[in-house]
């Protein structure tokens, strides 16, 4: 009962943390969400978990818990590449207009 | 051949770590009556000293942000400055300045808002075919991807109207702004010509150019930039 709280616990804050990035990154926030409610269904219901298991070949319910937990954090890594690059556009854009600012003709064209 | 009188033509050439042969380039572009914005990428050696000279106007990115996102530093300085055309070449000696002529002549004969050099409709000298076979991967992709049926995708000589121009948004500050590029064409809705030119490579130009590991880069930035805003 314990571990079924705090992973409850865990994957609601997944859905949360889905949500909140929905807006800058849609589809990341989907499958993230997708596959925290798929977490808290087994959490909550592992006979299914392990039905489902045996049937795509894991063989116990609790490892599938495992992979759908590990799948929720390469999207959170995939999430933060994104982040890293919108960071990086805005420091292009800043760039760019310090660069512009700064822009002097050391020869003038014709 | 000179442009003609009244015609505010900018030509965006964008550099890094160049010293070497940008004076040359620089030169050879000037001599064709143009006006030239070279964009120091935050380059470790003399190439905005030596593009000054040769006389270019000179923008230095304070840090090295990639090829599209100077290109698009470029092109910006060049709207600012009132250009009714832009024109893209390459820093490393590659392009011909008279082709930036034929450029702007089939812009104007097809009324055209894009003129997209392509080396395989015109010649590309001393070409290797390890490298012809990964550019002619590459305009696959971007003919799957973009439905542009062009014959060269990563050429950087290029010719645009000021409608255009106004029109790109490069956010791929590095190699995939080509293929970012194109389908910001594709988008737009604007039309645009294919043009022979001739690409003429040197033992300098291939060591700079794009190798096979930078078309994993590519397809990491093209498939990153789809999952976000």
């Amino acid at each position: 009962m314990i571990a079924q709280v705090i992973l409850s616990i865990l994957l609601l804050g997944i859905v949360l943390y889905a949500y909140h990035e929905y807006r800058r990154a849609p589809a990341i926030a989907l499958v993230a969400t997708l596959a925290a409610g798929t977490g808290l269904y087994f959490v909550w219901i592992p006979a299914h978990a392990t039905l489902l298991a045996e049937a795509v070949g894991i063989g116990r319910g609790v490892d599938l818990v495992l992979y759908i937990w590990v799948a929720i954090s390469l999207l959170v890594l995939v999430n933060l590449h994104l982040k890293l690059r919108t960071q990086m556009e805005v420091i292009t854009v800043l760039a760019r207009e310090l660069a512009l600012a700064k822009a002097h003709a050391t020869s003038t064209p014709k | 051949m000179r442009p003609a009188a009244g015609r505010r033509i900018w030509i965006v050439i964008a550099a890094y770590n160049e010293a070497q042969v940008i004076a040359h380039v620089v030169a050879d572009v000037r001599r064709h009556g143009y006006r030239v914005v070279v964009v120091d990428d935050g380059s470790a050696d003399a190439t905005a000293e030596a593009a000054a000279k040769a006389g270019a106007m000179v923008v230095q990115h304070p840090v090295n942000l990639g090829q599209g996102a100077a290109l698009q530093t470029g092109i910006e300085l060049a709207l600012r400055e009132g250009a009714d055309h832009v024109v893209t070449f390459d820093a490393d000696g590659q392009h011909r300045a008279a082709d930036i002529a034929v450029l702007l002549d089939a812009l104007a004969g097809a009324n055209a808002d894009f003129a997209l050099g392509s080396r395989f409709l015109g010649a590309s000298i001393n070409l290797p075919p390890s490298r012809r076979l990964l550019l002619q991967a590459a305009t696959w992709f971007t003919r799957v991807t973009t439905g542009m049926l062009v014959t060269d995708t990563h050429n950087g000589l290029r010719a645009m109207t000021r409608r255009g121009a106004q029109r790109i948004k490069l956010r791929q500050n590095r190699m995939a702004h080509a293929s970012e590029l194109l389908d910001q064409i594709g988008r737009s809705g604007l039309t645009y010509v294919e043009v022979p030119v001739t690409i003429e490579y040197s033992a300098y130009s291939l060591a700079k150019g794009q190798k096979l590991g930078d078309s994993l880069d590519i397809l990491v930035d093209l498939s990153a930039q789809k999952l976000h805003r």
